[in-house]
C-alpha cells in the first residue's frame, strides 16, 4: 500500500513554501483549533506527510498571483495550516477503510492553474431548460449566465465580483468553518482558485433552479500517469425563509479521461429556509472525483438532496448535515451505479442536536461489474437534546456480477430517549419471479434484466425535482446500462 | 392412453344440428342449460337430449378414434401427451402424465382440489423455472413447446394470466406493456411503436377492463388491489392477444362486479380461432365464460372430462363423487 508508506523520515519536514510569506490573517478560532490539535492528536497525526506537502506546494503554485478577497485568503491560510498535520488517508483510517485512494496518490497530480484558452466546445444550444453556470476545470466561467432574471437581492457569481459589503460579511462568517473536514476538504480550501457565491436574501423564493455545470477539459489519457486536479468551490447562503433549487452536474469533456475533480459545496440554510439540491456525477470512468457537501440548517429549515452518481474510477461523496435548530427536516436520496471497474462511495453524516428533527435517507446502489465496488457509511447521530426525532434510513444494494462488492455501514447513534428511528439494509440480485413475469409476456431475459436494473435506480431518479433533469439522467443511466462492458 | 380427450368425439351418436357443423363456433353459441345435475355419462346415454350440444360434448372415457371425421376439420392448437413434471428444487413429482388436446376456438376448464396440479400444469406450459419437465410432449401450433424459452412461448401465442402477479416497482404499466407489445411487433417484423403511438393503441383497450388512464402510469402491480391485478392481467391479454390464453384462477379474490368485468373482457376477446384454458375452483366463472369442456384434475392427472354439467356435480357432491365414479 503506497498510502501507508510513511516513515519517520517524513517527520516534521517543512517546505519553506508553506510557511506563509504573505501577511496572514489568523483568527482566534484557528489558534484554538491548533492548540487542541497539539493536545489531543495522536502522535501520528503530528507527522507531516511529505507527499501532502508537495501537493500543497504545487497547489499554491497554481493559484493566481493577483490578490484574492479576504475570506478566500483566510480559507487558504487555514487550509494550508491544516494540511501540515494531515496525512494522505490510508485504509487504516476508519473513514477510508473500504476506499482505496492510492490510485490518486500514485498519479502525477497537476493542479490546473488556468482555464482552457478556448471555450468553443461549450455548446449553448440550449438543450437544458435553464442556462447553466459553468465551471471549467474548476474556474467559474459566468460570461454566459444571465442574472437579470433573478429576483432582487439574489447574488449568483464569483466572490471577487461581489460588491455588497453586507453579503461579503455574512459569507466570511461561515466560510470554511467546519471541524469535520478531511484532507480533501483542505486540498480544496487551499487550491480553489475562486469561490462562487449563491446568496438568497430573507423571504426570497427563487423560482428557477441554479444549474451549475462542472466540466473537466484538461485530462491525461489512461497510459500517462498525469492527473490534472481542479478544485471548484461553491458557497450557498439562504437567509431566513428563502428558497432555492441547486443542480450540480459534473462531467468530463469528451476525450478527457484521467483527471481529478475535488469539489466542495457549503450550504447554510436560515430559519424556515428551503434548499433542494440535485447532484449528478457523470464523470469519465477513469477519473477521480471527490466531493464534499457540508450543510448547516437552522430551525424549521428543509434540505433535500437527490444524488445520482455513475461516473469516476473512484468517486466519493462526503455529506455532512448539521441541524442547528428544532423542527428541521433533512432528506437524502442517493443512487450510485458502478458499470465498470469503479468505486462509488457515499459517506454521510447527519447530526441532530435539537427537538423534533426529521431525517429520511434512502441510498441505493447497483454494482454491475465484477471489479466494481460500492461503499456506504451512513451515520445518523441523534444527540441528547434531539428528542422526538423522526429518523429513517434505508439502504438497498443490487449486486449483478460475481465478485461485485458492496461495503455497507449504516449506523444510527441515538442518545436521546424519546425518538422514532428506523433503519434497514438489503443486498440482493434481481428477483427471478420478476424476470419471469417479463419473459411470460414475450420480453427476452436481457431486456428484462435491463428494465429491472433501471427501475431499481428509477425510484431515486424520480425524486429529482425537475422533470428535464429526470429525463436527462434517465437517458444517461439507460445508456450506461446498455453499453457493453 | 385412455384419456385422449376429444370433446366432440361422441358427436356421431346423435345427428348434430346444422348449426354445429362449423366446428369453430363462437363460444356463446354453446348453451349449457341442462336443468338437472346428473352424471354426464348417464345423460348422454339415457337422455337423448333435445340439446345435442351438451350431448355431443359428453364424456368420452374410452380411448377414442371415433372423432377422426370431425377432427380432420378441426385444427389442434395444443396437444399435451403424458406430461410429467417435478418441482425443480425438491424433485417432487407434481404432474404424473397429463393428456389434453385443445382445438382452435374451444374453451376448456380445469377444476380440481387444491394441490392437484392445476396451477403447476399451467406454469409448466409457459415454462416457469420452478418446474422441470421429466417426460411427455407438448405440441403447440405444430411446434414442440418444451424446446422454447418462456418468451418464445409467449411470442408464439401462449398467454398465461398469473394467479398472483408480482409487483415490479419502478416500471410503469404502460412501459411494461409497450415493451411486451414491441417484442411481438419485432417478432412479426413490424416497426416498434413509440410511447405516443402506443398510447393511442392502448387507450381504447382500457375501457375493456373498466380501468382509468392513471392505471397506466402506476408501476406494474405495485399497490394494486386483487381485482386490479386481475384486470391488469386481462389488459395485457387484450394488448398482446393470444392463440391460447391460460387463465389461472382469474376469478379468485374478485367481487361479483369485478368478475363480470373480467369475464366480459375475456368474452370480448374470443374469436372463432383462439382458445381459452381456465383454471378455477368455482362454477360461477363457468357461468359467465361458457366452457366447451371441463376437466377434473387429481393427483397430477386429468381423471375426468365432461361438459359443464360436471361443474354442477362438483358443486353438489364434491370431488369425492368424481373420484369415486
Amino acid at each position: 500500500m503506497a498510502a501507508l508508506a510513511f516513515t519517520h523520515q517524513n517527520l516534521l519536514q517543512f517546505t519553506p513554501k508553506l510557511t506563509p510569506s504573505k501577511p496572514k490573517l489568523k483568527s482566534k478560532r484557528t489558534k484554538t483549533r491548533l492548540s487542541i490539535q497539539t493536545l489531543t492528536a495522536s502522535p501520528q497525526a503530528s507527522f507531516t506527510d511529505q507527499f501532502v506537502l508537495q501537493l500543497a506546494d504545487s497547489l499554491e503554485d497554481s493559484l493566481p498571483s493577483s490578490s484574492s478577497p479576504l475570506p478566500l485568503q483566510k480559507l487558504r491560510d487555514d487550509s494550508s495550516e491544516a494540511l501540515l498535520s494531515t496525512q494522505w488517508p490510508s485504509r487504516k483510517d476508519e473513514s477510508f477503510r473500504f476506499t482505496d485512494t492510492s490510485f490518486i496518490r500514485n498519479s502525477n497530480i497537476k493542479p490546473i492553474s488556468h482555464p482552457p484558452e478556448s471555450l468553443s466546445f461549450l455548446d449553448d444550444s440550449g438543450d437544458t431548460q435553464f442556462k447553466s453556470l459553468n465551471f471549467i476545470d474548476g474556474f467559474l466561467v459566468d460570461s454566459s449566465f444571465d442574472s437579470s432574471n433573478l429576483p432582487d437581492g439574489v447574488y449568483v457569481g464569483s466572490l471577487s465580483k461581489l460588491s455588497s459589503e453586507g453579503i461579503l460579511k455574512r459569507v466570511s462568517g461561515f466560510l470554511g468553518d467546519f471541524e469535520w473536514g478531511d484532507l480533501f476538504w483542505s486540498v480544496n480550501g487551499l487550491g480553489a482558485p475562486d469561490l462562487m457565491v449563491i446568496y438568497v436574501p430573507e423571504g426570497c423564493r427563487v423560482e428557477n433552479p441554479i444549474y451549475l455545470k462542472y466540466i473537466s477539459v484538461e485530462g491525461g489519457n489512461e497510459g500517462s500517469k498525469k492527473v490534472p486536479l481542479s478544485n471548484p468551490r461553491v458557497f450557498v447562503l439562504v437567509e431566513k425563509g428563502g428558497e432555492i433549487g441547486i443542480v450540480e452536474e459534473f462531467v468530463g469533456k469528451e476525450g478527457s479521461e484521467c483527471y481529478w475533480t475535488n469539489s466542495v459545496l457549503e450550504v447554510v440554510v436560515g430559519e424556515g429556509g428551503k434548499v433542494k439540491h440535485s447532484y449528478l456525477q457523470k464523470q469519465s470512468l477513469s477519473a477521480a472525483h471527490i466531493k464534499w457537501t457540508s450543510v448547516r440548517q437552522e430551525s424549521t429549515s428543509t434540505y433535500e438532496l437527490v444524488e445520482v452518481s455513475t461516473g469516476g474510477k473512484l468517486s466519493r461523496h462526503n455529506v455532512h448535515v448539521q441541524q442547528l435548530g428544532s423542527d428541521t427536516a433533512t432528506e437524502l436520496t442517493t443512487f450510485h451505479l458502478c458499470v465498470g471497474d469503479q468505486t462509488q462511495d457515499l459517506h454521510s453524516r447527519i447530526v441532530l442536536d435539537h427537538p423534533r428533527g426529521y431525517t429520511q435517507q434512502l441510498h441505493k446502489c447497483i454494482v454491475a461489474h465484477s471489479s466494481g465496488q460500492a461503499v456506504f457509511d451512513g451515520n445518523v447521530k441523534v444527540n441528547r437534546f434531539a428528542q422526538q426525532t423522526d429518523a429513517g434510513q434505508l439502504t438497498r444494494s443490487l449486486l449483478l456480477e460475481p465478485r461485485a462488492t458492496v461495503n455497507i455501514k449504516p449506523n444510527l447513534q441515538i442518545i436521546a430517549d424519546d425518538v422514532k428511528c428506523s433503519h434497514g439494509a438489503a443486498i440482493s440480485d434481481l428477483e427471478d419471479s420478476q424476470l419471469f413475469y417479463f419473459q411470460a409476456r414475450g420480453i427476452d431475459l436481457e431486456t428484462a434484466r435491463k428494465a429491472l436494473v433501471f427501475s431499481f435506480g428509477a425510484e431515486v431518479i424520480d425524486r429529482l425535482p425537475y422533470s428535464f433533469v429526470q429525463k436527462q439522467v434517465k437517458d444517461h443511466v439507460k445508456e450506461l446500462l446498455q453499453s457493453p462492458r | 392412453m385412455a384419456w385422449q380427450i376429444q370433446c366432440t368425439a361422441s358427436a356421431p351418436l346423435i345427428s348434430p344440428p346444422p348449426s354445429l357443423k362449423p366446428k369453430c363456433l363462437p363460444p356463446h353459441a354453446l348453451v349449457f342449460t341442462l336443468p338437472v345435475a346428473r352424471s354426464s355419462r348417464f345423460r348422454s346415454t339415457h337422455t337423448p337430449s333435445p340439446r345435442p350440444v351438451a350431448a355431443s360434448l359428453s364424456t368420452v372415457e374410452s380411448p377414442t378414434s371415433a372423432g377422426g371425421l370431425d377432427d380432420s376439420s378441426k385444427t389442434p392448437l395444443l396437444e399435451v401427451k403424458g406430461l410429467t413434471a417435478v418441482i425443480a428444487e425438491t424433485k417432487q413429482e407434481i404432474l404424473k402424465g397429463v393428456n389434453l388436446v385443445i382445438h382452435q376456438g374451444e374453451i376448456h376448464a380445469i377444476m380440481g382440489k387444491n394441490g392437484s396440479g392445476k396451477s403447476t400444469f399451467s406454469k409448466v406450459l409457459v415454462g416457469h423455472p420452478d418446474y422441470e419437465v421429466t417426460g411427455g410432449s407438448v405440441v403447440f401450433k405444430g411446434e414442440n413447446l418444451l424446446d422454447m424459452e418462456p418468451e418464445e412461448r409467449s411470442l408464439a401465442g401462449l398467454f398465461m394470466s398469473f394467479q398472483a402477479p408480482v409487483e415490479i416497482p419502478g416500471v410503469s404499466n404502460i412501459d411494461f406493456l409497450n415493451m411486451a407489445y414491441n417484442a411481438r411487433r419485432k417478432k412479426l417484423g413490424e416497426p416498434e411503436l413509440g410511447p405516443l403511438e402506443f398510447y393511442a393503441y392502448i387507450y381504447p383497450k382500457l375501457d375493456l377492463v373498466n380501468m382509468k388512464t392513471d392505471f397506466l402510469n402506476r408501476n406494474v402491480n405495485e399497490g394494486f388491489s386483487g381485482g386490479e391485478r386481475k384486470r391488469n392481467e386481462i389488459l395485457q391479454l387484450a394488448v398482446l392477444g393470444a392463440d391460447l390464453a391460460i387463465l389461472d384462477e382469474i376469478d379468485s379474490g374478485l367481487d361479483v362486479d369485478a368478475l363480470r368485468d373480467v369475464a366480459k373482457a375475456v368474452n370480448g376477446l374470443l374469436t372463432p380461432k383462439n382458445s381459452v384454458l381456465m383454471i378455477t375452483h368455482y362454477r360461477r366463472l363457468l357461468e359467465v365464460i361458457k366452457p366447451t369442456c371441463i376437466h377434473i384434475m387429481e393427483d397430477g392427472r386429468i381423471i375426468k372430462t365432461g361438459d359443464s354439467s360436471l361443474a354442477e356435480v362438483l358443486e353438489e357432491k364434491g370431488y369425492i363423487a368424481i373420484s369415486a365414479a
